[in-house]
């Protein structure tokens, strides 16, 4: 890992192995990147990739200083952000439902990002936060979860893999990484979801609404929700709270990804179009009542200030 | 003793009690008054009717912009002081017209504060506020100026209000300032009805002015004329203050029209 | 935070053949929360100049009362109606008194003015927030999505376009750029002003 620890510390497995390198080879001034092809199984056998890290003195600083919104807007780097995703466990498995919005500021940059990563047939990894990050990590997540299962000859656990990425994260910590994740899946002790932050939170739960949304889908998650849920009621919730986040919600919107996780792995329900759903409802989907959902659209014509 | 007391702080004598116990320069603002041109004011069930006799008159006045004019009174003696209330004043010219001025200004930041048309009485008082601190502050003269103030709002209705220059103020169903008052007032006084409809109050009010007129004339060139209804659809206040031509048409259906005989040939 | 981004919410207008139209966005929200899909910050000042008013949500009701004092007085002592170049340099000399404590408004005009034999000429213009004025011929933008209508306004705009064709322009214009901003959109309004009448339709638009 590249952490602080292992990079100053010369006593560690990795300082021996560098140690051991420099004197083999004698070629510490070229890092095998720039021999070209790293994308070979012999990257791996290194351990985690490393990564060149700006040679200043408070490299989490610097980074802040350069990509951090919240302390300066006017940042040079602006990295992608806003969003909201949910995901719940009930009777049925797991729903996990997510926006599409990706904003830098306030620029809508794109309106059709998959923020629910196929970690693997079984797996969801649902993204929030900087979408690189998420991104990029959650893949990695898959490489392992892959590994394991070649050398375990069985699947990996839900609580297992959701435990992996967050110990990596963590080693990370302080240096700018945004991610807020659910890790969703069924496994040997039935549906199971982990929500993972890069702070080094890991929290096992029912349900959880990550993303500048949250709250929004919360209200709607929490008024609807109890484990006894049929499909297609369970379904309809985490539309339905998508698009009261994405109504709401500045920073998120554009469509609703709807995912479902049974036994047997996941299955894409659906994408919807938040506004679409808001004039006309989620369309004729199961366990939709075929209404609009927008407030306007339902009362149209009932206010007192119609008479 | 008292008085050179005062007298000795502040320039002014406006200040200053007679012995009678009588403020004079009030007395004489208002005898200023009862030489200038008569406003006559009548209060209907469904609107308020002004009428004004201009004294400013002559061959060589410039009239051109008054031909169109009436808009907010580019006249002498009728203004429009807010979209709900017109204002007549009889007395010094100049006094009236930084009135007049001040009564616009205290309209527009009463709607700016409070959002609504400023109620009249409120509009009256906080003029009559200001009159009554030149007769007690500053050393100043009084404003020579008596005011008739029309105006509707959703409160109080149609209100008519007389102002003087001591900044007293009253309401009234229908009075006169200005010269020949005490005629015109017993004269409306015979012929006012409680339950009085805007059309026949015109027919009234320009009766009374006829009478009550010096000119022997009655026409455009002699008389300001102005209404003040309730718009029928939008049930806002609609301030009408008639063009010359108007009023001319007005006096003709009147049957009122009297024209110098000289002119006709 | 910016304070100008607080509220969030655009305002454009263009010019056409004797025709102008000013629209915007509907939006009224306190940074990320979206509060109002209702809100008005386009205002008609006369029968022939409107007003839009984009920036932070107290100020547009401020300024939008006191330029309706100041125009009353105006109307009232002057006895006629204000025409628009007029409003424009009063919009612009009551921003220019609060220089150093501004309005957070950066306010866009469009009226049409009366020619000397009696014609209407379109006439738009906007200022920044402390006054400064800006004639321009085609179009003006302010507010959050600024940036984006600059963009598809160049694009889509052209000279001398009918009423009805001016309307899908500004139209177009309008809802496709505040769906590139996170800080303007929910609805919005057009009004298209002739010599005749004036023509205010409100849109569909996306509401996320």
């Amino acid at each position: 890992m590249n952490t602080f620890a292992s990079r100053f510390s010369s006593t560690s497995a990795g300082a021996e192995l560098s140690k051991a390198k420099a004197i083999a080879m004698e070629d510490d001034d070229f890092s095998d990147a720039s021999w070209g092809s790293e994308a070979g199984y012999g990257s791996l056998a290194k351990g985690v990739p490393t990564f060149s890290i700006p040679s200043v003195a408070d490299p989490t600083a610097f980074l802040r200083l350069h990509t951090d919104d919240s302390s300066d807007p006017n940042c040079r780097i602006k990295i992608q952000h806003g969003t909201t995703t949910l995901a719940f466990r009930f009777k049925g498995g797991v729903i996990v439902a997510v926006d599409s919005r990706a904003t830098a500021g306030s620029y809508v940059a794109s309106g059709t990002v998959k923020k629910v990563i196929e970690i693997n047939p079984y797996l969801l990894g649902t993204m929030a936060g900087g979408a690189a990050d998420c991104q990029y990590w959650e893949t990695y997540l898959g490489i392992h979860c892959r590994l394991h299962e070649l050398r375990n000859r069985e699947r990996i656990s839900v609580s297992a893999a959701s435990k992996y990425l967050s110990n990596l994260v963590y080693g990370y910590k302080g240096m700018g990484l945004s991610m807020g994740t659910m890790i969703c899946g069924w496994d040997k002790t039935g549906p199971a979801i982990f929500y993972v932050d890069s702070d080094g939170t890991r929290l096992k739960g029912d349900l959880f609404s990550v993303g500048s949304g949250s709250t929004f889908a919360y209200g709607v998650l929490d008024q609807g929700y109890h484990w006894d849920l049929s499909d297609e009621e369970a379904q309809e919730l985490g539309r339905r709270s998508i698009y009261a986040a994405g109504h709401r919600d500045a920073f998120s919107g554009n469509t609703c990804n709807l995912y479902h996780v049974k036994e047997d792995g996941w299955k894409f329900i659906g994408n919807y179009d938040v506004s679409k759903m808001h004039y006309e409802g989620p369309g004729d989907v199961p366990g939709s009542a075929g209404v609009a959902y927008g407030y306007d659209i339902r009362v149209e014509g009932r206010s007192s200030a119609d008479s | 003793m008292l008085a050179t007391a005062n007298n000795s702080l502040i320039a002014g004598r406006t200040t200053i009690f007679s012995p009678e116990g009588r403020l004079y320069q009030i007395e004489y603002a208002m005898e200023a008054i009862s030489h200038a041109g008569t406003v006559l004011g009548v209060l209907a069930k469904d609107g308020v009717v002004l009428a004004a006799e201009k004294k400013v008159t002559g061959k060589l006045l410039d009239l051109t912009g008054a031909k169109e004019g009436g808009y907010g009174g580019s006249g002498e003696k009728i203004f429009l002081l807010n979209s709900n209330v017109i204002g007549g004043v009889a007395g010094l010219t100049a006094d009236a017209n930084s009135l007049i001025n001040h009564a616009r200004t205290i309209a527009q930041r009463h709607l700016l504060t409070y959002n609504e048309d400023i109620p009249v009485e409120i509009l009256t008082e906080r003029l009559c506020d200001m009159k009554q601190g030149y007769t007690q502050f500053g050393g100043l003269r009084p404003f020579g100026v008596s005011l008739l103030y029309a105006g509707y709002d959703p409160q109080y209705e149609f209100q008519l209000y007389h102002s003087d220059p001591s900044g007293n103020y009253s309401g009234w169903k229908a009075t006169c300032i200005g010269a020949n008052n005490g005629t015109a007032q017993s004269l409306l006084k015979q012929e006012y009805k409680d339950d009085i409809e805007v059309k026949d109050a015109i027919g009234l009010v320009l009766r009374v002015m006829s009478k009550t007129m010096d000119s022997t004339t009655l026409g455009s060139e002699k008389l300001e004329f102005a209404v003040l209804t309730l718009d029928p659809e939008t049930k806002k206040p609609k301030a009408k203050i008639y063009r010359p031509s108007e009023i001319d048409a007005l006096l003709q259906s009147e049957g009122l029209k009297k024209e110098d005989e000289e002119m006709k040939p | 935070m910016s304070i100008m981004e607080y509220n969030g919410g655009s305002v454009i207008a263009m010019v056409g053949k004797e025709c102008v139209a000013i629209a915007s966005d509907l939006r009224l929200g306190n940074q990320a929360l979206g509060i109002s899909s209702n809100f008005q910050k386009i205002f008609p000042v006369t029968d022939r100049i409107y007003l839009g008013l984009p920036g932070l949500a107290t100020d547009v009701t401020t300024l939008q009362e006191l330029f309706r004092f100041r125009v009353n007085m105006y109307t009232i002592k002057e006895e006629r109606e204000i025409q628009p170049e007029t409003f424009a340099h009063l919009v612009s000399s009551t921003l220019y008194e609060r220089r150093f404590g501004p309005y957070f408004i950066e306010p866009v005009i469009a009226g049409l003015s009366q020619t000397p034999s009696g014609g209407f000429k379109p006439f738009i213009a906007a200022t920044d927030l402390i006054g400064c004025l800006n004639f321009a011929k085609d179009f003006v933008v302010a507010g959050t999505a600024s940036s984006k209508l600059f963009g598809v306004a160049e694009g889509l705009w052209e000279p001398d376009l009918e009423p009805e064709d001016l309307f899908e322009t500004i139209s177009q214009t309008l809802m496709n750029a505040v769906d590139r901003d996170a800080y303007s959109g929910w609805g919005c309004v057009v009004h298209v002003i002739t010599k005749d009448k004036i023509i205010t339709r409100t849109l569909k638009g996306r509401m996320d």
